[in-house]
């Protein structure tokens, strides 16, 4: 009965965790094909959100590495995987408190594998998974995603730069709605697929699932579901776009940056890479920007997602295992994770509630 | 074991793979462009062969964009 009450809400914490997820990425997603003037927002979100739903479904390489290679799943609790997602929640809603950059999937690995620590030590991780499959990764996809964009917009401005620039900026806004399409496709396969390998996770150290089993379809049409509704929810509240933030760009650099980034994901997701789609997005449009006039990209954005990408992991394992130890206070049994949900509930309450008084935030990047 | 750790396959392909796709589908896109507003210029100027054959270039680069397009979807889900 307990450890069904933790389940419970593990899966919910999970499920909120995914929709937060869409939530804070809807602008990144949709914001090239907004700021070009490829699409109208509300058909961009709507799109976004329904190819988000679908990507969901097509891979579960990302869930299997999440639940199976970055920490032991014979030596982890649902309550560990409870306190992990508490301390990417919390990071997140650190991060978005103060208009700081972050990365949700950075913040959920992280937060996973400070509790697990907390919990049992240091063998609880498995560095091999954690430094091959999440960190090295990590640093290299935002970089390819630059060379690729950088290289594939010198490319097309050799091509059509001769040309006359109506039908040519017509045609690339064409090219947008596919781009734009491949960009959310590869945004939700990425990103719903690390909710599914937590929950697949938390199955397995409850005993529901065997060992290295692939997430049941309840949990893959469960995370596809809560990612589209928080990327169509989240599309309300753009203050400022990914691409208005970093460069003004055309539509030629708008389908060079989002073509680079669904390459990217896609392929890292083939090989069950979790990356941070953020960083990857951002990467396409600065090396899209870059290659036109390199002055023209805002080098302080750059700086911010190295920042981020620098303190996110460490930040989510430390509230991860806080929030673990905080759980252990009330016993091995669901009293911890009941009180702990209860408390962040009433937190989200006062920070929504005070920062609705203050007026709009600046949306993480 | 260093290379292991790195997983240096996989993460080679994701890198070749994002480049020949990603700077790939945006040559064959920007060519298919380039054809499609060539072939209506050369149109009004009154020359159709070449504006047939800047029409046959641009529709073949825009085959193989899809069909890239395409392709990557088919591996993304034969996984």
């Amino acid at each position: 009965m307990s450890s069904d009450v933790i389940m419970v809400i593990v899966v919910g914490t999970a499920l909120a965790f995914d929709f937060t997820n869409g939530f804070h990425d809807t602008a990144n997603v949709v914001a090239t094909s907004i700021s070009t003037g490829a699409a109208r927002p509300q058909v961009a979100i709507g799109v976004a959100s329904l190819l988000n739903f679908v990507g969901a479904f097509i891979s579960i390489s990302v869930a299997a590495t999440v639940a199976n290679d970055v920490v032991n799943a014979a030596v982890i609790t649902p309550t560990i995987v409870f306190a992990g997602l508490i301390g990417a929640i919390a990071w997140n809603l650190i991060t978005w408190w103060f208009g700081l950059p972050s990365s949700s999937s950075h913040a959920l690995i992280g937060g996973v594998v400070g509790s697990a620590v907390a919990a049992v030590g240091f063998d609880a991780v498995l560095a091999e998974g954690l430094v091959g499959k999440v960190l090295i990764p990590a640093v290299v996809a935002p970089v390819v995603a630059f060379i690729v964009a950088g290289l594939g917009i010198g490319i097309a401005y050799r091509i059509v730069g001769r040309q006359r620039p109506g039908p040519v900026t017509r045609g690339f806004r064409y090219g947008q709605i596919v781009s734009g399409g491949l960009l959310a496709l590869a945004h939700g396969t990425n990103d719903a697929q690390k909710t599914m390998g937590v929950i697949t996770l938390a199955l397995i150290a409850n005993g529901t699932l065997a060992a290295n089993a692939d997430p049941p379809f309840w949990v893959i049409a469960s995370a596809a579901t809560a990612i589209a509704l928080g990327t169509y929810f989240g599309g309300w509240r753009i203050i400022r776009t990914t691409g208005s933030r970093i460069i003004k760009m055309d539509a030629a650099q708008g389908f060079s940056a989002q073509g680079a980034g669904a390459t990217v994901i896609l392929a890292s997701t083939h090989f069950g890479f979790p990356l941070s789609t953020t960083h990857v997005i951002n990467g396409g449009v600065m090396g899209a920007g870059a290659a036109k006039r390199v002055s023209a990209v805002r080098w302080g954005v750059a700086g911010n997602i190295v920042v981020a990408w620098l303190l996110t992991l460490p930040a989510a394992a430390a509230i991860g295992a806080a929030t673990y130890g905080l759980t252990r206070i009330f016993g091995t049994g669901a009293l911890g994770p009941v009180l702990v949900t209860l408390m962040a509930l009433g937190l989200v309450a006062v920070m929504f509630s005070k920062r609705s008084q203050q007026g709009a935030p600046v949306p993480a990047s | 074991m260093i290379a292991t750790i790195l997983q240096t396959t996989d993460l080679l392909e994701t890198v070749v793979a994002s480049l020949v796709a990603g700077v790939g589908v945006t040559t064959a896109f920007s060519t298919a462009i380039w054809g499609g507003t060539r072939f209506v210029d050369l149109s009004r100027g009154g020359r159709p062969l070449a504006a047939g054959a800047a029409a046959a270039v641009g529709a073949l680069a825009l085959a193989l964009t899809l069909a890239a397009v395409v392709f990557g979807i088919v591996v993304m889900t034969s996984k």
